[in-house]
């Protein structure tokens, strides 16, 4: 719903006036990062689902802009224009627009201009403390902003990847597990073809594949280069031989390989159908690594306290629920993942967002990995909500 | 639009403008230009109700999908490309039997590793590790593109628009793969391309449709009857016995 009345307008401006103070008060600085942001250095770090949705445009020198899907990159650039050392703690709000194209127009799915209202806390060193600040704020935020009626929803996507790096399958299998665990269809289908001991090749490459030896790469390298001579093939584009060669070598490891067995598929299958009360979850994730006689080290221990921490800091765990799945389609975070959201009311009940991104700032160009945690509050749905169960 | 005339998009160059007027001419509508030679109006002999206006195959989807036209031969990909929603403003009455091509995903013959779009997504996301930045590939067939690669779970990618020499740039550099339309097969070939085993996203042909946006007075839905009896009544009669299913 667009903010298109000028009543709507007010109503909108005096809720987003009553966050940012809340945010201010616990120490964020208000921040107004451009609207403008390059194209590329932006649409390289979403996900296909942003990134198909993201107004691009070329201006009168022909570089490529775009307006704003969300203010988190917006802001972590203005981070690193503060501090191109990445190397100190940053509290920083927001609140304005934000723009992403909806098929069907102005009658569509959605409105295309919309408002976010939210906080980044970039460079902590405590984590566990600081993911608990940056929940308990979005929750005092929408709750001050009179919304009772609602569930916190949470993930940890580091959990998972440490379940995965736990297993003891060839490491090029984890890899593509990980790679793929954002894209469910293609993720089971990998999970499949693993466990029945398929490559996916075509009979051509399968005959060459046959002819590699793991153990002799660089040998590897010349009998692809021939081959590719020999059927007149140029190596032509941007991948290089090394990179073509890898993969081939990859496939024929994987023909060597015993099948991924069932148990490590229900493992994971199980692992993903964790949803529930935080404590119960966890619990039930202990009893599922000790019985597979894993250690998921400091990823497990980590996702357990942070339920204590939650409790602590005036978390209601009552209306919490951890689902190992959440997460897994948002593509820049690297670890928890939340969002406060109505049941059952679809997109429109999805009233704030966020989590840990600690991969983004060094994409971004920092010198080095920065920790950053945040949530965006989608304040125009937030106001329908809160009007919706006032009336 | 003026008055009540029945708009007709016909193509205004090549293979499709000659298969365009064999067609109508063979089904006793023969088409003329009008006016200057080089001129794009034109009038059917004996539809006196129709006006004919000579575009290119992509503009003529484009007018279709706005209602500028009422009706127009061009192509499927064409057609398709114009939008998600391109189904609810244009209607394919029937395909032609000419103008045949596939739209397909095509890599470097190089890539001996990669045969379906299974492996794009990794090779996507090795890609991102390895140049730090996501596969490009060269398309206009944005909308054909996004929605398959979407089918198929592969998003690691970005498109980058190509409007012309599409097959060149691999080799160029300013891409990695292309989405492209395909006949033969043999400028691929030339350019050392080869499609994915699983990556044909269409396979196109000359199409008749006609506007669902568009105002249709009374005339103009007579005029279009008028043309698809004449057409059907063609096809019956011609040897080459077009069977076509729609």
């Amino acid at each position: 719903m667009a903010a298109e009345s000028a009543v709507q307008f007010e109503a909108l401006e005096v809720q987003a006036a009553a966050i940012t103070d809340v945010f201010k008060q616990a120490g964020y600085e208000q921040v107004a990062p451009s609207m403008l942001q390059p194209a590329n250095l932006f649409l390289d770090r979403t996900g296909e689902n942003l990134r198909a949705r993201t107004y691009v445009f070329t201006d009168n020198d022909g570089e490529e802009l775009c307006l704003r899907p969300d203010l988190t990159v917006p802001v972590a650039r203005l981070y690193l224009e503060r501090h191109p050392k990445a190397d100190v703690e940053a509290r920083y709000c927001y609140n304005g627009p934000a723009f992403r194209y909806q098929p069907g127009g102005v009658m569509g799915a959605g409105p295309r201009e919309f408002r976010q209202a939210g906080i980044e806390y970039i460079g902590a060193a405590a984590s566990v403390m600081a993911e608990a600040e940056v929940v308990r704020l979005a929750v005092e935020a929408v709750r001050g902003a009179g919304l009772s009626d609602y569930r916190l929803r949470f993930g940890d996507l580091a959990l998972f990847f440490a379940l995965i790096e736990a297993l003891d399958i060839p490491e090029r299998w984890r890899q593509r597990l990980k790679t793929l665990f954002p894209r469910p269809n293609a993720f089971y289908g990998l999970l499949a073809r693993l466990s029945r001991g398929e490559t996916a090749t075509a009979e051509a490459e399968a005959r060459l594949i046959g002819r590699l030896d793991p153990d002799a790469p660089d040998e590897a390298i010349d009998i692809v280069s021939t081959y590719l001579t020999r059927a007149k093939i140029p190596v032509e584009g941007t991948r290089t031989l090394e990179e073509i060669t890898a993969r081939l070598l990859d496939h024929a490891k994987d023909g060597r390989e015993k099948p991924l067995s069932k148990k490590t598929v229900k493992l994971i299958e199980d692992y993903l159908a964790v949803a529930g009360p935080p404590r119960a979850a966890m619990a039930r994730i202990d009893d599922l690594v000790e019985a597979a006689g894993l250690d998921l080290g400091d990823a497990l221990e980590t996702a357990q306290r942070r339920v204590d921490i939650f409790a602590e800091g005036g978390i209601d765990l009552g209306d919490t629920e951890f689902h190992s799945e959440f997460g897994r389609d948002l593509e820049y975070y690297s670890g928890l993942v939340f969002q406060i959201e109505i049941p059952e009311a679809g997109r429109a009940g999805q009233i704030a967002g966020g989590g840990r991104y600690d991969t983004l700032l060094q994409t971004l160009g920092a010198p080095q990995s920065v920790p950053a945690v945040g949530s965006a509050i989608h304040t125009e749905r937030l106001l329908a909500a809160v009007r919706g169960s006032a009336s | 639009m003026n008055g009540d005339a029945m708009i007709l998009a016909v193509p205004s160059k090549g293979r499709l403008m000659e298969q365009a007027a064999e067609l109508f001419t063979g089904a006793g509508m023969p088409m003329r230009k009008v006016g200057h030679e080089r001129g794009y109006r034109g009038e059917i002999e004996g539809l006196p109700g129709v006006e004919v206006r000579f575009l290119s195959a992509t503009e003529i989807a484009w007018s279709l999908a706005r209602g500028r036209v009422h009706m127009g031969i061009t192509g499927e990909d064409l057609v398709r490309e114009t939008g998600t929603a391109a189904e609810e403003r244009i209607d394919l009455i029937a395909p032609l039997g000419f103008g045949q091509a596939d739209v397909v995903v095509a890599v470097p013959e190089c890539w001996l590793d990669v045969s379906q779009m299974a492996d794009m997504e990794e090779v996507g996301a090795i890609y991102y590790r390895e140049h730090g930045r996501r596969l490009r590939v060269a398309t206009k067939y944005t909308h054909l593109t996004r929605r398959f690669f979407a089918e198929h779970g592969v998003t690691g990618y970005r498109i980058v628009e190509s409007l012309g020499a599409t097959e060149g740039t691999p080799a160029a550099g300013t891409a990695d793969m292309i989405v492209d339309i395909t006949s033969t097969g043999t400028t691929l070939k030339a350019n050392h391309l080869k499609p994915l085993e699983d990556g044909l996203i269409l396979k196109s042909e000359a199409m008749l449709a006609a506007s669902r946006t568009a105002a249709w007075p009374g005339s103009a839905v007579n005029a279009r009857q008028e043309i698809l009896s004449r057409l059907q009544k063609d096809d019956k009669r011609t040897a080459a016995g077009k069977k076509r299913k729609r």
